[in-house]
């Protein structure tokens, strides 16, 4: 453990917990223009979560501790998944922290808890949701291992501070198949966060819910971090994708100036995503449940082209 | 004069462009952005090569260049938008043997193919690595193109495969064969001919029997044959 980790184990998961809900709201903004509405301002999500913290939880009978206890688990999963993804700037190596593989098993357990959640209150929607998350989390596994599976094997490494560390400072990628993994990469997101065409973010619609059925039934306080977790993770996917394909500006030392520079260049970076998933999500309609599995074989397909690629040329 | 290795780094970025494309015009159902992605290929081949012509300084790479601009890019999209325009169909939907997602699965399979194949034809031939990836994405793509040929039943979409795959004989060309100009240009007239004859029979196979009738009548074919 060294000052320079302690450091970032200090900023990184501050920095991504305070502006995680602020891409929440872009998205919801750029769909809204795109609907030719105003929509609402980009510091409601904010006024929410407090607004839901203040508010006590209600449970139903038949729900027992999982319920009062998922909640509390995501947020502290994807708080030390926060770590695993440098958006600030890159520290040195420190004991497993950064492992892709131990990344992707706290994303699982945060969605098998989130699934648990669903089915503890007792509701017939909730379970659907579940059964529905559980299906299409059967499919997109496979795809997402191999999608970092390809991430690591073009920058070399099965730790992602170190990969980044790697691509750190270039413009542009260091290799051309950085476009391909993106490419799944940003429908791993997709997939992840629950956008269309996969799941409908802003309906509560019986035929089209998967995320927002499972948490349904949760109020209160216990409703605000599920929705601060579900921003972070999509922040962290989002830093994901960024330091992949545009890391311009990432620092790699620990300087005032630098880290300033890095992270409001991140906070452009993701402004210019967010409202390309928004632009994305206006112009698509939802899928077919059953047609859902073509979409993910593109980010397979892609993935796999990656290593075949990395291994010819 | 533009630093070869930073062309070849381009090249290989448009390699994984032509990829996706391919594998686009595979998993496609909208027949206006199978086209579209066409095209797109098309202008990535002709980038290609005139990246190739600004490495070697052959002038024919740069002959090849303007020729698939204006026929891939321009005169074949076009009269393919009017077989669409007079078709009204905006989607394929109907798939033989094989449905787009086992296609793109399959398709890594033939990459890997062609791949194990010319790595042995190849074998001990001075080829560098880029010109043997620029290879291999060719037959690939002429593998896939044959792929959307089998497996979807609309004329179009067959044409596009059909074109598609023509592209890959094109990008093979390219980087090992050294296809002469002459059959190059030879091929081309042959898609425009192909594509000409593929509009009248979409077009007229799409009218109704009244109509076709009236155009039998008006280029008096069948004139006396009724009996009426």
């Amino acid at each position: 453990m060294n000052t320079s980790f302690l450091l970032f184990a200090l900023l990184n998961p501050l920095f991504a917990l305070l502006a995680a809900p602020l891409y929440m709201a872009l998205i919801r903004k750029v769909k809204a223009y795109a609907q030719g509405r105003r929509g609402p301002s980009l510091f409601q999500v904010y006024y929410d979560l407090r607004k839901l913290l203040q508010k006590e939880a209600v449970y139903s009978p038949t729900s027992s501790w999982i319920m009062r206890f998922t909640p509390y688990l995501n947020l502290s999963t994807l708080l030390v998944c926060s770590l695993f993804v440098p958006l600030v700037f890159v520290p040195e190596p420190a004991g497993g922290i950064g492992n892709i593989i131990v990344f992707l098993y706290l994303l699982a357990l945060e969605r098998f808890f989130t699934a648990l959640g669903g089915l503890d209150a007792g509701s017939a929607f909730g379970g659907m949701g579940s059964s529905r998350s559980m299906s299409l989390a059967a499919v997109i596994e496979p795809t997402m291992v191999v999608a970092f599976a390809a991430l690591a094997f073009v920058l070399k490494s099965l730790n992602l501070h170190q990969m980044f560390a790697l691509n750190a400072g270039t413009i542009l990628p260091i290799s051309p198949t950085l476009v391909l993994v993106s490419i799944s990469l940003f429908i791993i997101l997709i997939v992840e966060t629950g956008r269309l065409p996969v799941d409908n973010p802003a309906t509560h619609l019986e035929l089209t819910m998967i995320n927002e059925a499972m948490i349904l039934e949760q109020t209160g306080t216990n409703l605000a971090l599920l929705e601060l977790a579900h921003a972070l993770k999509q922040f962290l996917l989002m830093g994901i994708l960024i330091n992949t394909i545009l890391p311009v500006g990432l620092s790699t030392e620990i300087d005032a100036g630098k880290i300033a520079v890095s992270a409001f260049l991140f906070l452009l970076k993701a402004g210019l995503l967010a409202i390309i998933i928004g632009l994305f999500e206006s112009a698509l309609a939802k899928m077919r449940l059953f047609r859902l599995p073509a979409f993910y074989v593109m980010a397979f397909f892609f993935s796999a082209l990656t290593i075949l690629i990395e291994v010819f040329a | 004069m533009i630093d070869p290795l930073f062309l070849e780094g381009i090249i290989k970025v448009l390699f994984v462009f032509v990829l996706i494309s391919a594998g686009l015009i595979i998993s496609t159902r909208n027949l206006s952005s199978a086209l579209t992605t066409y095209t797109i290929q098309s202008f990535l081949l002709a980038a290609v090569s005139f990246l190739l012509y600004l490495i070697d300084g052959k002038g024919q790479l740069l002959l090849l260049a303007c020729l698939t601009l204006a026929s891939k890019v321009i005169l074949i999209p076009y009269f393919v938008s009017r077989i669409e325009e007079k078709i009204k169909i905006g989607r394929d939907l109907h798939f033989a043997y094989l449905e787009p997602t086992p296609s793109l699965l399959l398709s890594i399979g033939l990459i890997l193919l062609s791949y194990t194949f010319l790595s042995r034809v190849f074998e001990g031939l001075p080829l560098s690595k880029l010109f043997f990836f620029g290879a291999v994405i060719g037959l690939s793509l002429t593998l896939m193109g044959m792929l959307v040929m089998f497996s979807r039943k609309k004329v179009v979409t067959k044409a596009l495969g059909y074109l598609s795959m023509e592209n890959g004989v094109l990008m093979f060309g390219l980087f090992v064969t050294e296809l002469p100009f002459i059959i190059e240009v030879l091929i081309i007239l042959d898609l425009i001919i192909l594509v000409l004859l593929t509009t009248i029979l979409a077009v007229g196979m799409d009218s109704s029997i009244e109509e076709y009738r009236q155009k039998f009548r008006e280029l008096q074919i069948w004139t006396g044959v009724e009996s009426r």
